[in-house]
């Protein structure tokens, strides 16, 4: 008997391949609009603006959603970082939505209720510092199993980078300072991550935590020595700046003394939005090498990992070096940032926060770091809108008389039942989310 | 300069005071490391709140002996007696969900217990200073030279007493050996009839009855009764690392040991030098033998 063709099945395996053009069209949109309302900020009505918004988003989605290859995919289509119609949909959106925020908070709107419009820049930048360090934190901890607590004393080590290089040595060339931090991050990073070769859990946490305490004696000896008691001060003539035979670019307008100094919530975001961005992607992607399979692998079970034929000590090594080189480049970004780091600027409650960051993201998930970043700076400012303006909660004398206690107590209690009842954080329930929703769209089977 | 070894001095006296002052700095140290060694011994939980348990024990101390003038005993009655209650609670409440969860997660779940911890005590107690407790003799005499203060004295004996009160008790009485049995092999230990539930809730109930007790010692030496006590949580690490994690009799040694160094360190070195030397002497020994001085070692099966 022969095979009789089903003319159902040669359907299911027809393959579906967008053109080049229709597989980047949805991002080259999202990436075009922003600037397009940025650029008409004044003359274009919030609302109207609001609404093209909407609609773009909802285009680009359904049009990153439609171009996805379906049918049988190839090996490299299989491997794509963005391979499903919601993957990619998801990240259109996501392109969309970080080039529209600055626009939006410069604009000068009024939320309902006197929801804080202002404030809300200066956190969406801390957001995206913190969210590279607690990538990296989370690739190492959580992704690779070594347990380190020596996050803190990668940021001090990019502070001082960040002082010898970006301003004893340049005068405030931050550009400079970045690569030289993440070189010095990877080597003293991997020196630090010695012991994981001999130890594990328990000990190796203790490990890092006196390399801790070594490097913030480093930290004050290096500020006594050169800067004494006021501290590194990376603002003012060591702020960063665009150099001049930069200033072609578009959207560089150099300030009237012909410079263009980086500075303000707007120029900051579209300084720190690339490099968060592209670090995420960079640790996103190193995750899915052969030496990022070697991370789990290790961290799994390392002696099963040495008989697959991986070579345990390097893996080790090479967790801590690409975490180290992330966080001391966050250090660097988070000094000129801030514009001043001073003896008390590290210590070990800054530890202690990005742990809590990582927990309430969501474990060992990249994503997570950004969810628990992004929570933990938001917090502290919905609670103190809530506290003054929120009905009924703004009559509770109890709570406006103990703001900061508060939200640490609502910290700690969301690690206790973050870790006892949804160990996988903010980012497991941004999945459950994402299934309930695509679930209930599915179209019901015949 | 980061190798400027200043103010070095051979005069006998300063040496003497230095090492009197490290031995009573040690004692402070082996209490808390009690502490971390009896629920790491029995749970294997690395417990990085016992901080801030001493700082609640210290101020309930201010609480019960000095805001309500109980008498002393009846006072320190109260004191442990709350302190156990909540050692159960922690138990009960927290610790008994994260029975076999990963390693880093429990650490973590201490770090939250921590941080609640501190908040309500920063709501209930306001951040203002409170003077230490003096409720123990506070005179002192002269040894060759150097001052003894009684209170080290003490807090030396307590230390000891404590010491060989658990020593004993994990020896002699029945949940002590329960207590062992469940640290080697909970699931033997389940399935010859013990309750690891129960015995892990008389683990925290005496771990924080002993800091309780570290927290009444440690309120008569610090300078001040504020939120930055808890310090001493993370300080007395080194001392439950080279007495190793899991002998009782090695936190008494550890403490001494770790106490003596870092006193020395910061006498002729600097007081910024007392953690990075602390830090560096356990991690020489984890090293050079991670059990420490007379940890168990485990074997591990692939």
């Amino acid at each position: 008997m022969t095979a009789v063709e089903n003319p159902a099945s040669q359907q299911d395996s027809t393959t579906y391949r967008p053109s080049p053009v229709q597989r980047f069209l949805p991002f080259a949109i999202a990436a075009a609009v922003p600037f397009i309302l940025g650029s008409t900020t004044e003359n274009v009505n919030f609302w109207w603006k609001a609404l093209i918004t909407v609609v773009v988003l909802a285009v680009v989605a359904r049009m990153a959603w439609v171009w996805t290859p379906r049918g049988e995919l190839t090996h490299r289509e299989d491997m794509r970082l963005w391979r499903t119609p919601s993957d990619r949909s998801w990240a259109a959106v996501t392109t969309f939505g970080l080039l529209v925020l600055p626009f939006i908070l410069a604009s000068d709107f009024t939320p309902p209720m006197d929801f804080p419009w202002a404030t809300w820049f200066a956190v969406v930048n801390l957001v995206l510092i913190f969210a590279m360090g607690a990538a990296a934190f989370n690739l190492l901890v959580g992704y690779s199993g070594q347990i380190s607590l020596a996050h803190v004393a990668f940021l001090a080590l990019g502070s001082i980078v960040g002082g010898i290089v970006g301003v004893q040595w340049s005068g405030g060339n931050m550009w400079v300072a970045l690569p030289a931090a993440a070189l010095a991050g990877a080597v003293v990073g991997a020196i630090s991550g010695l012991p994981a070769l001999r130890l594990k859990h328990l000990y190796l946490l203790l490990a890092t935590f006196g390399f801790h305490f070594v490097m913030m004696l480093v930290w004050r000896e290096y500020l006594q020595e050169y800067f004494g008691f006021v501290g590194i001060r990376f603002k003012g003539e060591n702020s960063p700046r665009i150099a001049s035979w930069l200033h072609w670019l578009p959207g560089i307008d150099p300030d009237d003394n012909g410079e263009f100094i980086i500075t303000g919530q707007f120029r900051w975001y579209w300084v720190l939005m690339p490099i968060t961005v592209l670090s995420i992607l960079f640790m996103v992607n190193v995750v899915r090498t052969r030496e990022g399979r070697a991370f789990a692998a290790v961290r799994d079970r390392d002696v099963s990992a040495s008989l697959l034929g991986i070579n345990v000590a390097r893996s080790k090594l090479l967790a801590f070096a690409l975490s180290s080189a992330v966080v001391s480049m966050s250090g660097v970004l988070a000094s000129f940032y801030i514009g001043s780091r001073g003896e008390d600027s590290f210590n070990v409650q800054t530890v202690l926060n990005y742990a809590i960051i990582i927990v309430v993201g969501g474990f060992s998930s990249i994503q997570g770091a950004i969810f628990g970043s992004a929570f933990f700076w938001f917090l502290p400012e919905w609670f103190k809108w809530a506290r003054e303006e929120l009905w009924i909660v703004r009559d509770i004398d109890f709570l406006s008389d103990y703001p900061s206690e508060i939200d640490l107590a609502i910290k700690g209690f969301l690690v206790v039942i973050i870790l006892m009842f949804k160990p996988d954080g903010l980012a497991g329930l941004w999945k459950d989310v994402k299934g309930w929703i695509s679930r209930s769209l599915a179209r019901r089977g015949p | 300069m980061l190798l400027a070894f200043g103010n070095f001095t051979a005069d006998p006296s300063v040496n003497l005071q230095l090492l009197i002052g490290g031995l009573a700095l040690g004692a402070i140290y082996a209490v808390v490391a009690l502490g971390f060694v009896l629920v790491y011994k029995s749970t294997d939980v690395l417990n990085l709140a016992h901080g801030e348990f001493l700082m609640l024990g210290a101020y309930f101390a201010l609480t019960f002996l000095i805001s309500e003038n109980l008498n002393f005993f009846l006072g320190v009655f109260v004191l442990l007696l709350v302190m156990l209650v909540f050692g159960l609670l922690v138990h009960y409440g927290i610790m008994r969900r994260m029975v076999g969860q990963g390693f880093f997660a429990i650490v973590l779940i201490t770090l939250g217990i921590a941080t609640i911890i501190r908040a309500l005590l920063l709501i209930f107690y306001g951040p203002t200073e409170r003077a230490r407790l003096d409720l123990l003799p506070q005179g002192s005499f002269e040894v060759g030279g150097a001052t003894v203060r009684y209170v080290d004295l003490i807090i030396f004996g307590v230390v000891a007493a404590c010491v060989l009160l658990f020593f004993l008790f994990f020896k002699y009485t029945r949940l002590g050996l329960h207590m062992r049995a469940v640290a080697d092999d909970i699931e033997a230990a389940a399935a010859m009839g013990i309750d690891p539930d129960k015995v892990y809730a008389m683990t925290w109930a005496a771990a924080m009855v002993m800091a309780g007790i570290g927290g009444l010692l440690f309120g008569h030496v610090t300078g001040a009764i504020d939120r930055s006590i808890e310090a001493i949580g993370l300080r007395a690490f080194p001392a439950a690392v080279v007495g190793g994690l899991t002998s009782l009799g090695g936190s008494i040694v550890g403490g001494l040991v770790v106490g003596v160094i870092e006193q020395f360190a910061n006498g002729h070195l600097g007081t910024k030098w007392r953690e990075p030397v602390a830090f560096s002497v356990m991690f020489v020994v984890l090293l050079v033998r991670p059990t420490g001085l007379w940890g168990r070692k485990d074997l591990e099966r692939v």
